[in-house]
């Protein structure tokens, strides 16, 4: 049985699949199932029938996209047959600006400047004495610093009393403290440097010392400021202290010069009351009133 | 030209209170008409609604004075009465000091007042008073503040300090280009 000619029937009822007519090849980016047509638009076309014309293109495109989708590999399963997608290609520009280069600590520049290449060393090391890998820093370290030593030798012109435990104890604080010193130099030359022109950074610049200290300086000014204000009357029947800080930037606010008479009137005399009050002044004058009292009696 | 704040109203008060007490009262709260007190430059003056209204179109700049000054406030924000106000606070006036003729002029030369040119005081006037000098012939001639009290005065040399020089009407002459 020949069906041939049902089955060319069935066809002409649908377009073809295949799509003529682009000089660019539309370019595919499958992974997010999307087509990019850069073929200029027929604008005499457009704007005789727009409709038609946009419609026609747009089912073109797709065809063109459907047919690539229809050529990947697929897989089938309980939920039907489905096409791997690759990984898109497309580059969607970043949200974020680049993060900002980390500021230099002094070690790295002189680093740098000397050409001192850090070497990753391993982080355990075995020990001779226990035949047991140690880390090389840190808990329970290697290197104790000569602090765990069972015996230590008097070193040639030392107080033979003194304690060189104790000694070694100290030197090592000494170090440590020195080094946390340097840390948080580091660390506030960094925080100025983050705020200075980042031109004059990359070329080099240190960060004033004087930057610093005026940064810090603000910081505690600051924080004073805060702590003034946080009093459950926020700072306003605070007794002042000479010299004390005032927030800068808050502007004085006065009454209008033209304002309700009788309302000024009325707060003039509310302070007057307070004022005669304070100054013990009443309507009896005391001292008169004791010395007729007496020159009566 | 603006009204005072609280903190100014005070200090002004308190000053003025050391020589009118209560009194104050008459000078906020008048009959005849408004009355209120604007600061301008530093200095506080004792103007009627009206004219305050009128001073209002005039630049700031250009506006020298208005009313009545009262005085002015110091660097140090502290009130510092002129002798402008010596009327009105003369009217109404607890305690005044009369001094004799020979003491006027001494007076009006910017001396304290001492204890022989005293003519008469206001009984039981308290020490750091604030009084009204007058003349014997009932003439205001300025303002000071009393160095002991009336009891004290009396067992004191002749020559001795008794009032304070504050204010006195020859400084209408003396200090006439800052006084208003």
């Amino acid at each position: 049985m020949d069906v041939s000619g049902v089955l060319e029937a069935h066809k002409q009822k649908f377009k073809s699949i295949a799509v003529e007519g682009k000089l660019i090849p539309v370019q595919y980016d499958l992974g997010l199932l999307a087509a990019f047509d850069e073929n200029p638009v027929d604008t005499a076309e457009l704007n005789r029938n727009k409709d038609e014309y946009l419609q026609a293109l747009s089912r073109d495109n797709a065809q063109l996209l459907f047919n690539e989708i229809f050529q990947l590999q697929t897989i089938s399963d309980d939920n039907g047959v489905m096409a791997m997608l690759p990984t898109p290609t497309t580059l969607l520009p970043r949200e974020k600006p680049l993060p900002k280069p980390k500021p230099e600590t002094r070690w790295e520049k002189f680093a740098k400047a000397k050409g001192i290449v850090n070497r990753k060393k391993e982080r355990m090391v075995y020990d001779d004495a226990s035949g047991e890998y140690k880390p090389r820093w840190g808990y329970k370290a290697i290197n104790d610093d000569g602090t765990k030593d069972w015996i230590i030798e008097v070193p040639a012109g030392a107080n033979p009393m003194e304690d060189q435990y104790g000694a070694r104890r100290e030197a090592k604080k000494e170090r440590i403290d020195k080094n946390d010193k340097r840390r948080q130099r580091n660390m506030e030359e960094a925080a100025v440097a983050t705020k200075m022109d980042q031109k004059a950074v990359n070329k080099g610049d240190r960060p004033n010392m004087d930057n610093v200290r005026s940064m810090k300086r603000r910081e505690i000014e600051n924080q004073i400021l805060i702590s003034k204000s946080s009093t459950a009357s926020a700072g306003k029947f605070d007794a002042s202290i000479k010299g004390d800080l005032k927030p800068k930037g808050i502007k004085r606010q006065f009454e209008s010069t033209i304002t309700d008479m009788s309302k000024e009137k009325a707060g003039n005399m509310s302070i007057l009351d307070r004022v005669v009050g304070k100054n013990g002044e009443d309507l009896v004058n005391v001292r008169k009133a004791i010395k007729s009292t007496k020159s009566r009696h | 030209m603006r009204p005072l704040t609280e903190v100014e109203t005070k200090t002004f008060f308190e000053k003025l209170a050391k020589y009118i007490g209560r009194n104050i009262t008459h000078l906020i709260d008048r009959g005849d008409d408004t009355y209120c007190f604007r600061l301008h430059r530093d200095r506080v003056y004792y103007v009627s609604e009206s004219v305050m209204r009128k001073a209002t179109s005039v630049g700031r700049d250009q506006l020298i004075s208005l009313g009545i000054c009262f005085g002015k406030f110091t660097k140090t924000g502290k009130f510092r009465m002129h002798v402008t106000c010596l009327d009105y606070i003369a009217q109404y006036a607890k305690h005044k000091v009369w001094i004799k003729p020979n003491g006027e002029m001494p007076f009006l030369y910017g001396n304290h007042v001492v204890k022989a040119h005293i003519g008469r005081v206001t009984e039981d006037t308290p020490e750091h008073q604030g009084v009204i000098v007058y003349s014997m012939t009932d003439v205001p001639l300025g303002f000071g503040v009393t160095a002991r009290s009336t009891s004290d005065t009396r067992k004191m040399e002749p020559t001795a300090i008794v009032v304070f020089h504050q204010a006195d009407i020859g400084e209408y002459l003396r200090q006439e280009d800052t006084l208003f």
